[in-house]
């Protein structure tokens, strides 16, 4: 297996509670890496352990992630979270700004001004996120006036803009109806041809038809971690078992 | 939800059972008739499998219906499955009791040969198997279905023999031409109804172990010969 992130005896804290208690896994490059597990599992703190975010919120942590085998502990936050770029689950655009500045946000807070660099990456992360079509001739439209479904993409070029090489999921698709749904999942798909996609979900089924990995944590802990094939057909532990049967969580 | 599908799977279950027991009814008539002669239980077989044919799209449409409303995974998904093939399975189970009910009829007045010839023998192990899986998906007990899967070459075994004794049975008495066809196509009923017995048996397997047993041998064999 191809490595992209490598995590490995991860403790997270807020303040003496521990949340995710040595938890190593190591993430494969160009694929999908779906995180299950019922609700105060730690899913969504590992996912900001990965761009350093859990700190920006006053947790800590102990263990080393290493992304193609930089220790991000050791790194600029900034720029790993530039290389680590993350979706959230409710879309948020900035209200004030156009569809195109929004995409372009991240790239002009790099310091990058100049409109004839920026228009075709604002284009290309648009039509990578598969909303170009959409919206190509309202890019002066504030980002706030398309749907949710649409912002959500939105969200997805301006993550794409800085040129990450993870993308972060947290739920992207919990706030939006089933057609929006699909769109997002068959971008998932589409987008891991050249990025590592680490997605956080509730939902079963999305994460089986998105995932090529799957991670259950429960109680802070990693449970089991397989090929997503394996997981939803005859996972290795009886936990995973119930848990994605419906019988807990 | 999980009460829901719980119940879902249970009604499936106990409709599977009682498909089971009609298919067990028809084929206990059936190879009662075969070793005793007695062509008055075959009587009704034939309208009895109705029944049978009504369960077999009863179930079909409620494994489609939990497939659909429930998107199950895991072991739950593994039961949709199996009940679904098992049901196909029991399906085809009645209309070989039926069949070999008519082939009785046909060869009743020669009904001596059957036992000659070992075609009761047959008949009783592929009873057997036939009980023997409906009661490992009854109990959930793969141990006794790899029982019914190894018994299988054993009624194969008896079948190319018997078809040997019936070709020179027909050779040395021409008078027993017509009955003895109607034996080659009884025993291969009997035969089938083996290999299906030994299809639910495999398909307990697969829901209660995870694991695809089907043509496990015949692939054993051209790996091996590859």
């Amino acid at each position: 297996m191809d490595i992209k992130i490598s995590v490995k005896n991860l403790d997270a804290y807020y303040g003496k509670n521990k949340v995710l208690k040595d938890v190593s896994i190591d993430i494969p490059r160009n694929k999908v890496t779906a995180i299950i597990g019922p609700s105060g599992c730690g899913k969504s703190t590992f996912l900001r352990c990965l761009n350093r975010m859990h700190e920006v919120v006053g947790g800590t942590i102990t263990g080393s992630i290493s992304l193609d085998g930089d220790d991000i502990t050791k790194n600029d936050p900034v720029l790993i979270r530039k290389r680590l770029g993350m979706v959230f689950q409710k879309p948020n655009p900035f209200p004030t700004m156009s569809i195109y500045n929004n995409v372009a946000a991240g790239l002009k807070l790099n310091g990058v001004r100049n409109k004839k660099i920026l228009t075709p990456i604002v284009e290309k992360s648009l039509k990578q996120a598969a909303l170009w079509d959409e919206v190509k001739d309202n890019l002066n439209e504030s980002g706030a006036n398309i749907s949710g479904g649409q912002q959500q993409r939105l969200c997805i070029a301006r993550t794409l803009a800085v040129d990450p090489e993870v993308i972060l999921m947290d739920e992207p698709a919990s706030a939006l109806d089933p057609l929006s749904t699909s769109k997002i999942e068959d971008l998932i798909f589409e987008l891991k041809k050249n990025y590592t996609i680490v997605i956080v979900t509730h939902n079963m089924q999305q994460a089986s038809r998105v995932s090529d990995y799957t991670a259950f944590f429960y109680l802070g802990e990693l449970i089991e971690f397989s090929d997503t094939k394996k997981m939803f057909t005859s996972p290795d532990n009886k936990q995973t078992e119930d848990y994605i049967r419906g019988r807990f969580g | 939800m999980q009460l829901h599908f719980t119940k879902e799977v249970e009604n499936l279950k106990v409709n599977l059972i009682k498909m089971a027991s009609l298919v067990d009814e028809q084929a206990e008539k059936a190879f009662t008739a075969l070793e005793t002669g007695d062509i008055e239980l075959c009587r009704g077989v034939k309208a009895k499998d109705l029944e049978i044919d009504a369960y077999d799209n009863l179930i079909t449409t409620q494994c489609e219906n939990i497939l659909a409303l429930f998107q199950p995974v895991a072991a739950d998904l593994r039961f949709i499955m199996s009940a679904l093939m098992i049901n196909n399975q029991l399906e085809r189970c009645g209309d070989i009791a039926v069949n070999i009910a008519q082939r009785i009829k046909k060869t009743n007045e020669h009904h001596y040969l059957i036992a000659e010839t070992q075609i009761l023998e047959m008949g009783r192990q592929a009873r057997e198997m036939l009980k023997s899986a409906i009661d490992s998906f009854i109990q959930n007990n793969s141990e006794l279905a790899n029982k019914v899967i190894d018994s299988d070459e054993n009624v194969d075994k008896l079948n190319k023999q018997i078809f040997t004794t019936l070709i020179a049975k027909m050779q040395a008495e021409p008078q027993l031409i017509e009955t003895c066809a109607h034996m080659i196509v009884l025993t291969r009923h009997i035969e089938r109804l083996a290999d299906h017995a030994t299809n639910i048996a495999e398909n307990l397997v697969f829901f209660v172990d995870a694991k695809i047993v089907a043509h496990k041998k015949k692939l054993e064999r051209l790996g091996d010969n590859n």
